[in-house]
């Protein structure tokens, strides 16, 4: 491979990668391929009676999802859910653990299975805390 | 004194210079993908300390990793090599894509590895081990001169569970340069755990959870007319990622050698930083929409 065929490579790999990155949804709908299981929706939370875990998931929460679904520093991208919202808020502890857990790659939501498990449980406990709360404008 | 130097230049820059679920691995892959539209730099050594008065070296190492979707993660890597009273070479460079078949989270992950590389056979990254990859018995300015075109391919399992990730890797490269020899086959392993399973609230940068613990067995499993351990290299590596920020982890990991075949040690020194919405930034940069 001369280096001609390298400079065309890496720029179609950029130019991909922006036609991938461009694509602006204002209303993001939950595929409706991604099921949570039932049994996985009915977990209840480990740490529910620990409201001071939540702070664990705050700093989590602005390491691993802050740059896709929003907080007070970073706007929240289009295609990802605003998790503050009712949609959001109306599924069970169990779900919103089973979806970072799981996560949709065809969609671009990454797995987040290599927290370990009590930290996304200290996630689902920071969403909750969310309900509400005022988001920079998004992006 | 100059491979001293060399080393105290090495991690002054890594302290000057992988994120969220970075786990310790050098040599094996795991099943994490690169978010989509992040870039994560990361800059590397290999330091190869010999037996039998062989000379010791140095090879750094750039990655730059993209995701480009969730399930296909492409690299570019551009690699050296240097040693005392020898030679300091560029040593090539190698393109590398990782798909995962499977969407979600399964007991098993598989993810698909293709790698195509353009070396010098002064190379000493050992990236991975393979064949009969042994000592390093040439100088480089020797070697410097040979070309190789390579492909190289993995099949990676991982899995996480409880806390753990447990992942195996089989490997295969085929020399397109010298076709007639037969295919290398070798293979990595790893396990690994972060030092606490929840998150203080107060921010911090020597907590246990920004620790991650593991050790590698990594080693070469002769080729398509000998296959086995006969002659081949094994190395024992610990393994250890301190997440510095949000952005930045540091790893390290001296690799034991095993057999007879194998180097004194692989000491690896890592340090990566990532992009968050690089992808993003470039679409913007070309008048894209965000």
């Amino acid at each position: 491979m001369n280096g001609k065929t390298l400079a065309f490579v890496v720029a179609g790999a950029v130019a991909f990668a922006s036609a991938q990155t461009s694509a602006p949804r204002q209303n993001p709908a939950i595929d409706p391929n991604w099921v949570v299981p039932a049994k996985a929706a009915a977990q209840s939370n480990p740490l529910a009676g620990k409201p001071e875990a939540a702070m664990g998931g705050k700093k989590i929460f602005s390491r691993t999802c802050a740059q896709c679904h929003g907080d007070e520093k970073n706007p929240r991208k289009n295609n990802a859910p605003d998790l503050s919202s009712p949609d959001a808020q109306m599924e069970s502890d169990g779900a919103l653990f089973w979806r970072m857990s799981n996560g949709n790659s065809r969609r671009g939501m990454p797995s987040f299975s290599a927290l370990p498990e009590g930290q996304r449980w200290q996630l689902v406990l920071y969403i909750r805390s969310m309900a509400g709360a005022t988001k920079a404008e998004t992006k | 004194m100059r491979s001293f130097i060399a080393i105290l230049v090495l991690l002054a820059s890594a302290v000057l210079s992988s994120p969220a679920q970075s786990n310790p691995y050098f040599v094996t892959y795991g099943h994490g993908m690169e978010e989509p539209g992040n870039l994560e730099i990361t800059t590397q050594t290999t330091i190869g300390v010999q037996k039998h008065d062989l000379p010791n070296y140095w090879a750094p190492l750039l990655e730059m990793e993209y995701g480009l979707t969730g399930w296909w993660t492409t690299s570019l890597y551009l690699e050296g090599a240097s040693a005392p009273h020898d030679a300091t070479v560029f040593t090539g460079y190698r393109l590398e894509n990782r798909w995962k078949p499977f969407s979600g989270e399964h007991k098993i992950n598989p993810v698909l590895y293709f790698e195509f590389e353009n070396i010098r056979g002064a190379s000493r990254i050992q990236k991975e081990i393979v064949g009969y990859d042994g000592a390093q018995d040439e100088a480089i300015r020797d070697q410097h001169g040979e070309h190789e075109k390579e492909i190289e391919g993995k099949l990676i399992f991982s899995s996480n569970a409880k806390g753990w990730n447990i992942a195996e890797n089989f490997i295969f490269e085929k020399n397109l340069t010298e076709f007639d020899e037969p295919t290398e086959f070798g293979y990595a392993f790893g396990v690994s755990r972060p030092l606490s399973s929840l998150a203080s609230g107060k921010k911090c940068t020597l907590c246990r959870e920004n620790f991650t613990a593991g050790v590698e067995l990594y080693g070469g499993l002769g080729d398509w007319d000998r296959f086995g351990l006969k002659d081949t290299s094994h190395y024992l590596a610990p393994a250890l990622s301190w997440q510095l920020s949000d952005s930045q982890v540091l790893r390290i990991s001296p690799g034991f050698g095993l057999t007879a075949s194998s180097q004194r040690m692989l000491l690896r020194v890592g340090y990566t930083y990532e992009i968050h919405g690089f992808g993003q930034k470039v679409s913007q940069l070309f008048g894209g929409k965000h």
